[in-house]
């Protein structure tokens, strides 16, 4: 990076750190912080109006070219506004799945119509979208889905039977891409027909309509953010399938891929302000004297620094797929072991449902971070793919 | 930051690799640990004419000018290897004493005597990094005369010159050069249960010396003992990585070749996942060494460079002694035999763990900085007295 950038790149960050103090107050004031899984009370609606703030100010898709209405910011002017963001209280965003997972696949498989159609909607803040992908049926072998999708010979339109599950925010969302398998007659002019990834579809279904119920699961945190979401007869237009008919496997596998990236130098943001916090508890109430926790605070604090280190390393161009294929359990896990110790630094009291709201986020840490070595692929099924696909161990 | 390697990196990489897989194979490791005492001669006169000695020496020192990365990927593979040569005590360690010397006229000659020589320059520190204050130099006439002792000192029975800590009648504490051949010098090798490096107790008694002896001391010493350590943990992390990655290397091959139950072991879920953690551990704590050294060479001094000299540490500590801990479990019977190379990489990875401060060291030094009041003296102290 040479001078003139650096100069550009702290010109930026400045913007954005000013923007934020100047727009996450009044009203938004009450969202510092606050993250969307686990948080009590989590104004939704306000969630969104930020969202909608946000996109006004031109800090949604900001990688995005501005074909698609983004500021085509550099991968360190992103990893900027992701710290900047957080470090300015800035909360989780609901509408990450939109646009950091569907946006790029439809970039990538949509038609011009359907980039048209649904870009502006999330770049706005307006559009908010559902991951159905998981079944009751099918989690880590999600190739074992068995909603079913047909057309409707009468309407052209598509016809959608099944159930998904775990499916974040669908009560707060208007969309839902849905992974589904072809019934006999579609399938039929679909590759790969027969084949256990053949003959699916990922449809674009609107979520507000008779044939689709959503109903809200209570988690480990006492909080809704998951549903289960029922499809009987649930319809969408003919056209809203994303990537060709047949080889939905293939998209959704692509739309998967997003996952990583520049957000995930935001999440370890989030990482930085969650261990601060559970650093001053200790200074505060005398765990920072225990010698074993002393231990476990240097090496919480000295592995996020190589959360940091690594993500460098593994966003670099060229990065081999080993190197890349540790990431996912590197962060949960870390941030899996944070949770545990933010209660052991929280000591007896840690026993109490606490109301403080400074401390009762840090229960809320403990329990909502058990689901990061579950979602986006199982400590075990990240383990079997290091072993496979980066070691070559045999089946 | 860019972590990615340069094309000259790749080629140091590469070529030490290619060097070291000929030149210190198992066999040859094999035979100077239990013949010839730990140290291969022959391999640190390659290792010297090949210039890896002098690499991250400043150019008017006659190096490289080269930086702390290329100090890392040498050492990864010298840890790959098991190279019985003294290149973390007679090159990493000593490269900012060199460094610092090289700032001056005076200390530009001694740099050229010893460190551009395939002379063996050994730092007489603890095993766990730190200086002792407690040999006396006292002035007799027009010369300085040391009593002491240094005990288990690493390589020091393949040094040629110690540079030995000890405190000067004014007080403070200074690094003074002693050939080894000194008159009143002893050194007692001392077997090592790596058998893959040396070690000795060194003694000094009545041992006499030119003023220009000294090389450096008092406040001088005191923070660039601080850089030092940093500097030196980070490509001992490095070592560890490579040890770390070839005990994994050594374990998924073993594994595919060994069948029972009508398949290669392998392929068996328990094992897939052992390994996994070690690719975890491997690639994290390169990522971690790796990134500290990038920023030590683009400058990172003081409470930074401990920051990260610390993360290498504490991620390829754990890395290197897991990884050589579970090849040997992954070997089965055969991981238990002496003719296996697992446990040489076993011992390795616990004698490393050892040098230049444990992790517990490391982690407690962290944690005075992110718990306790600021007393930057106080933290260096509690490191060096460990
Ligand atoms: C907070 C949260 C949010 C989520 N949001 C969404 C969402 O928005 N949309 C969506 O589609 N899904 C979502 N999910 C679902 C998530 O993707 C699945 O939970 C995950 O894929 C695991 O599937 P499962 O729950 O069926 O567990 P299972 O697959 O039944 O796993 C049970 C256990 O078996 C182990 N296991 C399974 N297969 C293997 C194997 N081959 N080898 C070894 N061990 C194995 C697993 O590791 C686990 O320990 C969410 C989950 C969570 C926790």
């Amino acid at each position: 990076m040479n001078v003139q950038e650096i100069e550009i790149n702290e010109a930026f960050r400045a913007e954005v750190r000013e923007w934020m103090n100047s727009h996450l107050t009044g009203r938004f004031a009450s969202l510092k912080h606050a993250s969307g899984l686990g948080a009590e009370g989590y104004d939704a609606q306000l969630a969104k109006e930020w969202e909608q703030e946000l996109a006004k100010g031109g800090w949604t898709g900001i990688g995005w070219s501005a074909e698609h209405g983004g500021r085509a910011a550099t991968l360190a002017q992103q990893v900027i506004f992701h710290e900047e963001y957080v470090s300015c209280g800035g909360p989780g965003r609901i509408g990450h799945i939109g646009e950091t997972l569907l946006a790029p696949t439809l970039m990538h498989y949509g038609t011009p119509e359907q980039k048209a159609r649904f870009l502006p909607g999330i770049l706005a803040g307006k559009d908010y979208w559902a991951q159905g992908y998981s079944e009751p049926g099918a989690g880590s072998d999600l190739a074992g889905i068995r909603t079913r999708a047909r057309i409707d010979p009468a309407t052209g339109e598509w016809v959608i039977d099944g159930q998904k599950v775990w499916t974040s925010w669908a009560h707060e969302s208007g969309w839902i891409f849905v992974l589904a398998r072809c019934d006999e007659t579609v399938v039929q002019a679909a590759p790969g027909n027969g084949a256990r990834h053949g003959g699916m579809v990922l449809l674009l279904v609107p979520l507000h309509q008779p044939g689709v119920e959503v109903r809200p699961i209570r988690q480990i945190t006492g909080t809704s953010e998951f549903n289960e979401v029922f499809f009987d007869g649930a319809r969408t237009e003919g056209s809203l399938h994303l990537g060709p008919v047949g080889d939905g496997w293939k998209v959704a596998m692509y739309l998967l891929g997003c996952e990583r990236g520049a957000s995930t130098l935001g999440q370890q943001a989030h990482f930085r302000y969650e261990l601060n916090l559970i650093l001053e508890l200790a200074r505060k109430n005398g765990a920072a004297r225990d010698p074993l926790l002393r231990q476990r605070l240097a090496k919480a604090a000295l592995g996020l620094q190589t959360l940091r280190s690594h993500a460098l390393r593994s966003s670099g161009e060229g990065t081999s797929q080993r190197v890349a294929s540790v990431s996912k359990y590197a962060w949960s896990n870390w941030h899996r072991d944070l949770g545990e110790l933010a209660m052991e630094v929280l000591g007896e009291q840690g026993e109490l449902a606490l109301s403080d709201p400074e401390l009762r986020p840090l229960q809320q840490l403990w329990l909502v971070s058990r689901a990061d070595t579950i979602y986006a692929g199982t400590n075990e099924i990240q383990m079997n793919l290091m072993a496979e696909r980066a070691l070559g161990m045999p089946r | 930051m860019d972590l990615v390697l340069n094309d000259e990196q790749r080629m140091i990489a590469e070529s030490a690799a290619v060097f070291l897989a000929e030149n210190s194979t198992s066999a040859q490791v094999r035979e100077v640990a239990e013949e010839r005492g730990g140290f291969d001669r022959v391999l640190w006169q390659q290792v010297c004419e090949m210039g890896w000695s002098t690499v991250a020496l400043p150019e008017v020192a006659g190096g490289m000018g080269l930086g702390l990365m290329e100090l890392v990927l040498l050492s990864e593979q010298m840890g790959a290897h098991l190279a019985c040569v003294p290149f973390f005590d007679a090159v990493v360690v000593p490269t900012p004493l060199w460094r610092h010397l090289s700032e001056s006229e005076s200390g530009l000659a001694v740099v050229e005597r010893l460190a551009q020589s395939s002379k063996v320059c050994v730092i007489g520190m603890t095993v766990r990094g730190a200086l002792s204050a407690s040999a006396r130099v006292v002035v007799d006439g027009g010369s300085l005369v040391l009593d002491g002792q240094w005990p288990q000192v690493g390589s020091g029975a393949a040094a040629d010159v110690f540079i030995l800590p000890a405190t000067l009648p004014c007080g403070s504490l200074a690094l003074l050069e002693v050939p080894a051949d000194s008159e009143g010098v002893s050194v007692q090798a001392l077997a090592t249960v790596d058998g893959t490096r040396t070690s000795a107790n060194v003694s000094a008694a009545q041992v006499k010396l030119a003023g220009s002896a000294v090389l450096v001391n008092g406040d001088a010493l005191h923070s660039l003992w601080a850089e030092l350590r940093s500097f030196a943990a980070i490509a001992l992390a490095a070592e560890q990585v490579g040890v770390a990655d070839c005990a994994l290397d050594m374990a998924v091959n073993y594994t595919k070749e060994r069948v029972q139950f009508g398949k290669a072991v392998a392929s068996f879920q328990g094992l897939k996942h052992k390994a996994a953690q070690m690719l975890v551990g491997v690639e994290m704590s390169r990522s971690a060494v790796y990134s500290a050294a990038v920023a030590a060479d683009a400058g990172a001094v003081g409470d930074e460079f401990f920051m990260l000299a610390a993360q290498a540490r504490s991620e390829a500590t754990d890395a290197a002694l897991f990884a050589t801990r579970e090849c040997i479990q992954l070997h089965g019977g055969v991981g238990f035999t002496w003719e296996f190379d697992p446990h040489l990489y076993f011992r390795r990875a616990q004698t490393l763990s050892q040098r230049m401060g444990t992790v517990e060291q490391w982690r407690e030094a962290v944690a005075v900085r992110l718990l306790d009041q600021p007393e930057p003296q106080a933290e260096t102290a509690a490191l060096e007295a460990a």
